[in-house]
């Protein structure tokens, strides 16, 4: 990685601070017909308030269109939000984007590598796109391929791989650089059994390697299987948050959320 | 260095697809293919010529068009003096195909050859575009003027019906099949190139890292233009190698027609288009939500260049306006160049304001990369 000499900010076990989170996206003419509205704008996310500690799995949970991947975006510098602001590792994601980008890595299931390039190649090329120097390139290569298992097919083509395999190399490759943060939007979105298997346990061992990661997702088992801690996002709001036993409290996790949307939207679903 | 990785990559994905590499050699082999065929069509079938040549007095340029002409096997050519004939009636056998053409030297003209010039400059030759035979020999007779005569100017008259498939009209034609052919074979490498990356989600972890917006569309735009150039060079040698049947005689006779100067700049006309297609392309692709979308734009853009090219080909006295508008620049200075009078100042304005054109656009694509609407459709 590039060299960092901005002195490392002190921000204790918080890693990822968002405060008043605001997105506002313009709605085009065929968007209103769609979702049958005459506004002219459509807020995405609005005045979101998050916190996530080191070394723990956040889960951002919410139905569709809730404003989970925008957050996650803004979060990750792909957008810039209206207003408000949001620290990762100390760094502001409107004013200081390449320092952010530094120390996270950013994810989707949707990811698909280019089937002519072998996941030796895509790795270095992403270690390159992070600017690491070729020893620690390798050494972390060595590391990686060996823990996850890909040392095996390092030089097969990724066409040539199963849909696992596939996952398993675009899950490294977003971690190259050793990010301190981990963001996975919808990470066992569209993904068989075994794939999405795959992915849960590859965050575990993440979790194991003491980052921290916050994922999104509307699937509540994922939730229960992985957080330690869940914000229930609606209509672009946080509208609770805690660990799951404290957002529970004996309930199940479905149940719960469902009381919170009828609570929140005054109408169930 | 992160520059580096990302031409290098795209370099391995042309180089490592052995179709690729074949579509980008494809326009050349097609223009060879296609005006040679053409060239066999007009000029074909017959291999033993006897030209027979009308002029108004002998001059020593007859040594250099016979030695031209005896170098094709079973080629040979007479010189008549019009003695008893006048001019009108010298131009009357060659419109009815008795003879192939008439030359008007002016006076002193062997003089003015060996000194360089100071007399009359005017040099007339009639010619029938109609006449297989005597096409052939005004292309001969042409060459040979334009290297060995400098000092004068060449005014040739065809005498052939109108509607005669000739020179004039592939010569501009051929402008709108390289811009053509060009056009094709950078699409078949831009087309996905962003369009694809944002499709597969690898855009957005290539934009999550700390490369800079501008490396990245340099990064992709530098290797897609080197590669092109592949097609533009197998484009300007199916051009060179299929002129001489076209034209139906040998490569130095054909060279020597056009100018090497002329070649010279139809390479740099190629050379400037390339990019400023490829960049065109690349924006088209990063506005794309996906690759069939990003098909489906540059189709329009295609036919576009098509239609204005075609327009620029055969409507004739456009104005030198015509030098801003990119691409078809190139087409009308190409027009030129292969009319063997290449207009210095139009080629050079053209190339440089398409090399303009394309750095401008790649800031556009760099702009584009920062645009939350145009990456995520927000």
């Amino acid at each position: 990685m590039e060299e960092n000499n901005a002195p490392f900010p002190a921000y204790g076990d918080e890693v990822i601070q968002a405060e008043g989170l605001r997105k506002i996206f313009a709605l085009s003419r065929r968007q209103r017909a769609l979702e049958k509205t005459n506004d002219a704008y459509r807020i995405a996310v609005d005045g979101l308030d998050l916190r996530a500690y080191r070394g723990e799995i956040y889960g951002l949970l919410g139905p569709n269109g809730a404003g989970k991947t925008t957050t996650l975006r803004m979060l990750s510098t792909l957008i810039k939000p209206d207003a408000g602001d949001a620290f990762v590792c100390g760094y502001s994601v409107c004013k200081q984007p390449d320092k952010v980008r530094d120390v996270i890595g950013f994810m989707t299931s949707e990811l698909k590598l280019e089937g002519f390039f072998t996941p030796s190649y895509l790795f270095d090329f992403f270690g390159a796109m992070h600017g690491m120097d070729k020893a620690k390139l390798a050494a972390r290569k060595k590391e990686l391929f060996v823990r996850f298992g890909i040392d095996k097919f390092a030089e097969v083509k990724v066409k040539d791989l199963s849909t696992g395999m596939k996952q398993k190399v675009s899950l490294v490759i977003a971690i190259v650089h050793d990010p301190d943060v981990v963001i996975f939007d919808e990470p066992t979105n569209g993904l068989d059994v075994l794939t999405a298997k795959v992915v849960t346990d590859f965050l575990l061992e993440l979790k194991a390697m003491g980052k921290s990661i916050i994922l999104s997702t509307h699937i509540f088992s994922l939730v229960e299987k992985l957080c330690d801690r869940v914000g229930i996002i609606i209509d672009g709001k946080m509208v609770a948050d805690g660990t799951l036993l404290q957002l529970c409290g004996g309930m199940t996790l479905e149940d719960r959320f469902f009381e919170i949307y009828r609570e929140t939207k005054g109408e169930s679903v | 260095m992160k520059l580096l990785a990302l031409m290098k990559k795209e370099f391995l994905r042309f180089f490592g697809d052995p179709k690729l590499i074949v579509t980008m050699l494809l326009p050349g082999i097609l223009i060879y293919l296609i005006y040679s065929l053409m060239g066999t069509a007009i000029f074909g079938g017959e291999e033993v010529y006897h030209f027979k040549v009308y002029v108004t007095e002998h001059s020593a340029a007859e040594t250099v068009i016979a030695q031209t002409v005896e170098a094709n096997e079973g080629w040979s050519i007479e010189f008549l003096e019009l003695g008893e004939l006048t001019p009108e009636e010298a131009v009357a056998e060659v419109q009815e195909g008795n003879a192939d053409a008439v030359i008007v030297y002016p006076e002193n003209f062997d003089e003015g050859i060996a000194s360089g010039g100071g007399f009359d400059s005017s040099l007339d030759l009639i010619y029938n575009s109609a006449e297989t035979q005597s096409l052939r020999v005004y292309t001969i007779l042409n060459a040979v003027f334009a290297s060995w005569a400098r000092p004068f100017v060449l005014t040739a008259s065809d005498m052939g019906e109108s509607d005669a498939f000739g020179m004039q009209m592939m010569s501009g034609f051929l402008p709108f099949l390289i811009v053509v052919f060009i056009f094709s074979s950078c699409m078949s490498v831009t087309l996905e190139s962003i369009a694809g990356e944002k499709e597969r989600g690898t855009l957005a972890t290539i934009l999550v890292t700390s490369a800079r917006r501008s490396d990245i569309a340099l990064g992709k735009i530098l290797p897609l233009a080197c590669v092109s150039l592949i097609g533009a060079a197998s484009s300007f040698l199916g051009v060179a190698l299929s002129l001489p049947t076209l034209m139906g005689v040998s490569i130095d006779v054909a060279i020597a027609g056009v100018g090497a100067l002329e070649f010279f700049f139809i390479f740099l006309l190629i050379v400037s288009v390339v990019p400023l297609i490829v960049a065109a392309i690349a924006a088209v692709s990063t506005l794309s939500r996906s690759v069939k979308e990003a098909s489906s734009y540059t189709s329009v853009l295609m036919i576009l260049v098509m239609v204005l090219s075609i327009v620029a080909s055969f409507v004739s006295g456009i104005g030198d306006w015509v030098v801003v508008i990119p691409v078809l620049n190139a087409v009308v200075a190409m027009q030129g160049a292969l009319m063997g009078a290449a207009s210095v100042w139009m080629c050079l304005t053209a190339v440089a304001l398409n090399l303009v054109y394309t750095v401008l656009l790649v800031l556009l694509i760099s702009r584009f990369l920062s645009s939350e609407r145009i990456m995520f459709g927000t």
